[in-house]
């Protein structure tokens, strides 16, 4: 059975569990969904032949099952990190909130499996609407607009993949979903619909406000589901589609840095790992972009690794919120005297995003930083780097340093529930054996792996890179150079859109809404005098207005014979 | 080999801890010592740097403890740079509120 079936229909049975029993059947959908994935074997399954059914319309084969080490690889990373999420998320009594997350993530396995353009889009388009649901259970006024602000970017995104996938169909006249690289001719607007569709979803500059907009918006759980599927699946397509695409590993090495500034100057932690969350899909999709067996690998073993330990770190800072209900640095610090366990999860969540050695993103992102050093690529290697250090600063340092140590808030908050702390256990457990033990996770990769992280230039590199680099946040804090902490948004590429939308919305309900007003004034004065003429108070209605009609209709018709000839005859 | 690049990632991964123990305000009673023993690991990690064979990929690589030199100017730069990003992107708080979006 499809797995992402099993998560869509366990979520439709939710409401049907009450008190205990819902925990114990919750549970349930994600770790057979897990089962299910393990126990699959490569092939294709679930076509559904349109055209025996005798639908001219659709004459198509749609692809439900399309199963290879790639569709593989993400399928496994989603359901293993669905099982820990929902222990994590057991305490939550809202069965919609529930509901939303389980179908989102089926949703995202439907992406994953699809084998057809027409199968994607229809998951594609699933996925919003679900994580609009589960941003929405943030059920508070700025998640809604949030929401709302979301839901824009994706349907725009979606009917651009919807535009492209069918000029590509009627272009190819295939639906199958395979390499579609940069067309020529026919298929090039097509392509570069699609390859637009596709770089929304995974938050590439300028396509990517929406992702710090939303995402810190949601609920502590929702935020932890919300950073796995949306990005990862665009990733898994790209992956699919655009490998070996130039632009891509630009896209990826701006990608990179762009966001490490915003998550600097960020107070709200959330936000700093949203931000922190573009950089890292960044390093994936640059690694895509060059698309040799080794870069490849290292995308998708980097994509794998990051699904554990970003929503390792947003439980831990979720934990936080659950516990103080803030998730401002200049309202938290000094936590860790009073939530050591928290601590600890979260310093593994990110020691593993830094790429420490024994931890999990050093033994796969290592590969696409290679990967540019064996292509010669200097100034991508420089970027990557670069952007190492910048991981470090705002998901190494930032986030664990000014939540847990850092000025002591006073705050004395108890580590989280059992479950919470359960999820998160199961998450750094997964963080440090990818990072001892990557070789299970190498045999899955597309490709075979050539490639040893534990060398001692890599491992002398790394620690020498971070270690300094925080030596240089000692110092900078110590002579007070760090940018102190303050309550502020960072204006970011939806400015000109949310001023633009805003002065819309004022224009509506200002002079547009005077204006109608005052037609409706006039309208009903006239409608008014239609009365009197039908109640045969004749005197009321002047002879001009007849004429006016008259030749108001007399034009309409001219119009309307003119356009008609116009359209049919050109 | 391997053993001493555990022992070497071990050393690090103290490293790091302890410099937020060392940092955190009000100040731990062992503060200079948690210092001192990040200060410790970061020369471990320049003269394990001058012992190993590296790859020549760039020339810059043949530059000593070059990645020391980077992770350190690297991080400095993004520091100053988002400082002075910060003049011109970072807003209150209801910045769209005000402006009525």
């Amino acid at each position: 059975m499809h797995p992402g079936l099993i998560l869509i229909i366990g979520a439709l049975l939710v409401p049907l569990f009450k008190g205990k029993w819902r925990k114990a059947y919750l549970i349930i959908p994600p770790l057979a969904a897990l089962i299910d994935v393990i126990l699959m074997y490569t092939g294709v399954f679930g076509e559904i032949p349109f055209s025996a059914w005798h639908l001219p319309f659709l004459d198509y084969e749609l692809v439900f099952g399309r199963v290879d080490k790639l569709s593989f690889l993400f399928a496994l990373a989603f359901t293993l990190a669905s099982v820990p999420v929902m222990i994590y998320s057991l305490h939550v009594k809202s069965s919609t909130e529930h509901m939303s997350q389980l179908v989102y993530a089926g949703s995202a396995l439907g992406i994953v499996f699809a084998g057809d353009l027409i199968s994607l889009y229809f998951f594609w388009e699933i996925m919003s609407i679900a994580s609009l649901l589960v941003i929405w259970h943030g059920a508070t006024d700025k998640a809604h607009s949030a929401g709302l602000r979301y839901i824009m970017w994706h349907v725009a995104g979606g009917i651009t993949l919807l535009a492209g996938i069918v000029m590509y169909i009627a272009a190819t006249g295939t639906i199958a979903f395979n390499a579609i690289g940069w067309g020529s001719g026919s298929t090039l607007l097509p392509s570069l619909l699609i390859f637009i569709g596709f770089i929304l979803n995974a938050g590439v500059p300028p396509l990517h406000a929406w992702l710090p907009d939303a995402y810190p918006e949601s609920t502590v759980t929702g935020s932890v589901y919300l950073s796995i599927f949306t990005t990862k699946s665009a990733v898994y397509v790209l992956a699919r589609s655009f490998a070996g695409f130039g632009p891509l590993m630009w896209l990826g090495a701006i990608m990179v840095v762009y966001p490490i500034f915003y998550a600097v100057l960020e107070n709200n932690l959330r936000r700093v790992l949203s931000y922190s969350l573009i950089n890292q899909v960044g390093f994936m999709l640059c690694g895509i972009g060059m698309g040799i067996p080794l870069s490849l690998n290292g995308a998708t073993a980097h994509a794998f690794a990051h699904i554990i330990y970003k929503s390792l770190l947003f439980m831990s800072v979720g934990s936080v919120i659950y516990r103080t209900g803030t998730a401002k640095i200049t309202e938290l610090g000094g936590l860790y005297k009073s939530m050591p366990l928290t601590t600890v999860f979260c310093l593994v969540g990110a020691a593993s995003i830094s790429a420490f050695p024994l931890f999990s993103g050093f033994t796969t992102k290592a590969m696409i930083v290679q990967a540019s050093a064996l292509g010669g690529l200097a100034i991508i290697y420089v970027l990557l780097q670069l952007a190492s250090a910048g991981v470090f600063e705002h998901a190494g340092i930032k986030v664990p340093f000014f939540t847990f140590f850092g000025h002591d808030s006073g705050l004395r908050v108890k580590d989280p529930p059992l479950n919470m702390l359960l999820g998160m256990g199961i998450m750094a457990f997964l963080c440090i054996f990818i990072g001892l033990y990557p070789y299970p996770l190498y045999q899955l990769l597309p490709y075979p792996v050539v490639f040893e992280a534990y060398t001692a230039p890599h491992v002398i590199e790394t620690l020498q890179l971070l270690l300094f680099a925080s030596f240089a946040f000692f110092l900078l804090i110590k002579s007070g150079i760090y940018p102190p902490e303050r309550n502020t948004i960072s204006l970011d590429t939806d400015w000109p859109l949310r001023l633009a939308g805003g002065k819309f919305i004022w224009f509506v309900k200002g002079p547009l809404t005077s204006f109608s007003t005052w037609m409706d004034s006039h309208v009903k004065r006239i409608a008014a005098d239609f009365t009197a003429y039908g109640e045969e108070k004749e005197e009321r209605v002047f002879i001009g207005v007849s004429v006016m009609l008259a030749l108001l209709f007399l034009a309409f018709y001219l119009i309307v014979q003119l356009a008609y000839g116009w359209i049919f005859t050109s | 080999m391997d053993i001493m690049l555990a022992v070497l990632a071990i050393v690090g991964i103290v490293g790091y801890v302890f410099l937020f123990l060392g940092t955190a305000e009000p100040r731990h009673r062992h503060g200079n010592l948690f210092l001192a023993i990040v200060a410790s690991t970061l020369i471990v990690m320049v003269i394990a740097g001058l012992f190993i064979q590296w790859p020549i990929e760039f020339a810059w690589q043949k530059v000593t403890a070059f990645y020391a030199i980077f992770g350190f100017c690297a991080f400095t730069f993004l520091i100053y740079a988002a400082k002075g990003l910060r003049l011109w992107l970072s807003k209150d708080e209801d910045y769209y509120k005000k402006k009525g979006v």
